[in-house]
């Protein structure tokens, strides 16, 4: 059982760029402590390189099915031809069905130890909000979930699921806050975006009593808890992986299992061979087409800026269906090894992404989430072009509740 | 215990007053050269900045100081490193620290550090929390006067972070170079506790310039504070 996580901050090449407010307006920093739960602060600003896990954090990783297999897809293997072998961490594997209660149970239980009485967060395709909902109902406090509009409507049994878990869904933008009602005011028919549903959340976190902010990814407490999934997968690996692959949205997952390996090149403990491969989506393309500068993470500019690739906070994805990547930035930590070369990263089209998922399905019996399966398409390139060698990859959600994305998309 | 203030704030007069009605009190001052882009400042440094009555050099050439620090942006003197460490020398500092140093111009600390010493000052670090320890170690490894760690992501704005643990991390990657602390210092226990967790001194700013209205009662407050050493 892992005990700690890793923070890679520690090791980075240069210094991460603290986070910074604007000139105008109130101070986004001093803020923070009204909306996040103060531990979660503290991670953020932590200068040890391994954060203890709390020992109620230790259970809830047991009792959720920690640690996730670690799998060679054999199959996948012998459809694409190739002698390189393909290993896969399942984190689909957990309840919910993605890597985000990873963080959830986490965070849920230091905003539970601060005195919450409810969370506050945004979701996308609604794995973090299904993973929230799942944790709150573990820990036993109430979960307000606002989900862009478009995977509302898109993804109905998430939402149906969040609820069983007790959690209180709406769609985003809404007329529950002065930005979710200033946002239909200049689009009624916004398909939403996890900027504006960040925002909402957390306005909606600051005008309520007993209500904290907990964010899905981006934040490098998100990151830090995501490293149990690499870090689990180092113990697991049967030998050095020649390459890392994760699709990014904010960067949790990918940045969840490829920072421990990292963290070990950087200081010369091994993986010296090891590259790593970030893959985002065409429609939110921020590592490979962005720009790597102060922006704020969220559309209304109520966090503090932070520096990162980045499409601009007011960018609006086109609406695809891996909405958990419709994201417009990438967190800092993840963005500084991009832009120092030690992340490669490419981007694809959902057509050829969910040509991907199929084979994949069809090859080791599990339907992959759309988001995870960008990461897939990377490794078949990958495997393909490299004829031989040991590739990792983070099947970070399974697509049973995806099934729009493979009706429409693959045209079924 | 040194003071923060920036140079002509509010004005020359006041300025000049300030460093007369505190010497004694304080052990060192660290002095901003006025910027128009006060970036990792919290708001009330940033203010000062604005409305120093001089702006850049030309604002700290109306003293000397003795035993003590300039604070300035690099980004302000990239290609005129020799020319600020040159004013710094001529006005008695011992070094010139740049916050944004090794945030956004990494790859010139080694021409900074020649810069300084080709002067005869020593440098000076600033490091966040978020500092890579083997960076924080090749820094202690230049001989600098002291590293400055900054308990906070801005001067002046608390957070609920464990700043005696970060504290005692960065001590133990430092050996025993000068450590010096600050942002957001507000009172002698906590200027107790960071010293009890390794830190050799600490750097009041906000606070003070928040009671500069008054400055008697800001003087009285820098008293208070010492009783933490």
């Amino acid at each position: 059982m892992i005990t700690s996580w890793y923070n890679i901050s520690a090791d980075l090449p240069r210094p991460l760029p603290p986070p910074m407010d604007p000139y105008e307006g109130d101070s986004r920093i001093a803020l923070l402590t009204r909306i996040l739960p103060s531990d979660l602060i503290d991670q953020e600003f932590t200068a040890e390189r391994y954060v203890p896990i709390p020992e109620r954090v230790q259970e809830l990783y047991e009792r959720i099915g920690r640690p996730t297999p670690l799998r060679r897809a054999r199959g996948l293997e012998r459809a694409i031809g190739t002698k390189a072998k393909i290993y896969y961490k399942f984190e689909g594997a957990l309840p919910g069905g993605s890597h985000k209660l990873n963080t959830a149970v986490a965070q849920v239980y230091y905003a539970s130890i601060d005195g919450a009485k409810e969370v506050v967060t945004e979701t996308g395709a609604g794995q973090w909000g299904l993973a929230v909902a799942i944790a709150s109902a573990l820990i036993g406090i109430n979960a307000k979930v606002f989900m862009t509009k478009n995977s509302y409507i898109n993804k109905k049994q998430r939402v149906l699921f969040m609820r069983v878990f007790g959690a209180d869904v709406s769609p985003s933008p809404s007329d529950l806050t002065e930005f979710g009602k200033s946002t239909l005011t200049k689009d009624p028919n916004h398909p939403g975006s996890l900027g504006v549903a960040i925002s909402e959340a957390i306005e909606y976190a600051v005008k309520g009593e007993g209500r904290k902010y907990i964010p899905g990814s981006v934040l490098e407490f998100v990151l830090l808890h995501q490293t149990i999934i690499g870090l689990e997968a180092m113990q697991q690996m049967p030998e050095e992986p020649d390459l890392v692959v994760g699709c990014v949205g904010g960067g949790s997952n990918f940045s969840g299992l490829s920072f421990p390996f990292i963290g070990s090149k950087l200081t010369g403990a091994g993986f010296e061979k090891t590259r790593f491969l970030a893959v985002e989506s065409n429609a939110a393309p921020k590592l490979t087409r962005g720009s790597y500068m102060y922006d704020y993470p969220d559309t209304a500019g109520t966090l503090p800026m932070i520096r990162m690739f980045t499409l601009g906070h007011d960018y609006v994805p086109p609406p695809i269906h891996a909405a958990g990547l419709r994201y417009h930035g990438a967190a800092p930590s993840l963005s500084l090894l991009v832009k120092d070369g030690y992340v490669e990263t490419r981007s694809y089209e959902q057509e050829e992404v969910m040509e991907a998922a199929r084979l994949f399905a069809k090859s080791e019996a599990i339907l992959p989430a759309p988001e995870s399966a960008h990461a897939i398409r990377a490794v078949i390139d990958e495997a393909r072009r490299m004829g031989s060698g040991t590739i990792l990859f983070n099947l970070s959600g399974h697509g049973l509740l995806d099934s729009d994305a493979y009706e429409k998309v693959l045209r079924i | 215990m040194g003071l923060y203030i920036t140079a002509t704030y509010p004005d020359s007069a006041t300025f000049l007053e300030v460093l007369n009605r505190t010497r004694g009190i304080v052990d060192f001052y660290e002095i901003g050269i006025p910027t128009s882009n006060p970036k990792y400042d919290g708001p009330i440094i940033r203010m000062t900045h604005f409305k120093s009555q001089l702006k850049g050099l030309e604002a700290i050439k109306i003293a000397n100081y003795e035993k003590s620090i300039l604070m300035g942006y690099i980004d302000d003197y990239v290609s005129s490193l020799d020319t600020v460490a040159k004013t710094a020398a001529e006005v008695g500092a011992s070094a010139i620290l740049f916050p944004d140093l090794l945030f956004d111009h990494f790859n010139r600390l080694n021409d900074y550090v020649v810069a300084m010493r080709r002067h005869d000052l020593r440098p000076a670090f600033f490091v966040s929390s978020k500092t890579p320890h083997r960076i924080i170690e090749k820094l202690a490894s230049l001989e600098p006067l002291f590293i400055y760690l900054g308990l906070y992501a801005s001067t002046g704005t608390k957070l609920p972070v464990y700043i005696e643990r970060n504290v005692s991390i960065v001590r133990k990657l430092i050996g025993d170079t000068y450590l010096v602390t600050g942002f957001a210092v507000r009172d002698s226990s906590m200027v107790r506790a960071l010293i009890e967790a390794g830190a050799n001194g600490v750097v009041v700013g906000t606070a003070f310039i928040e009671r500069m209205s008054d400055l008697g009662n800001a003087v009285e407050f820098l008293k208070e504070l010492r009783e933490g050493l």
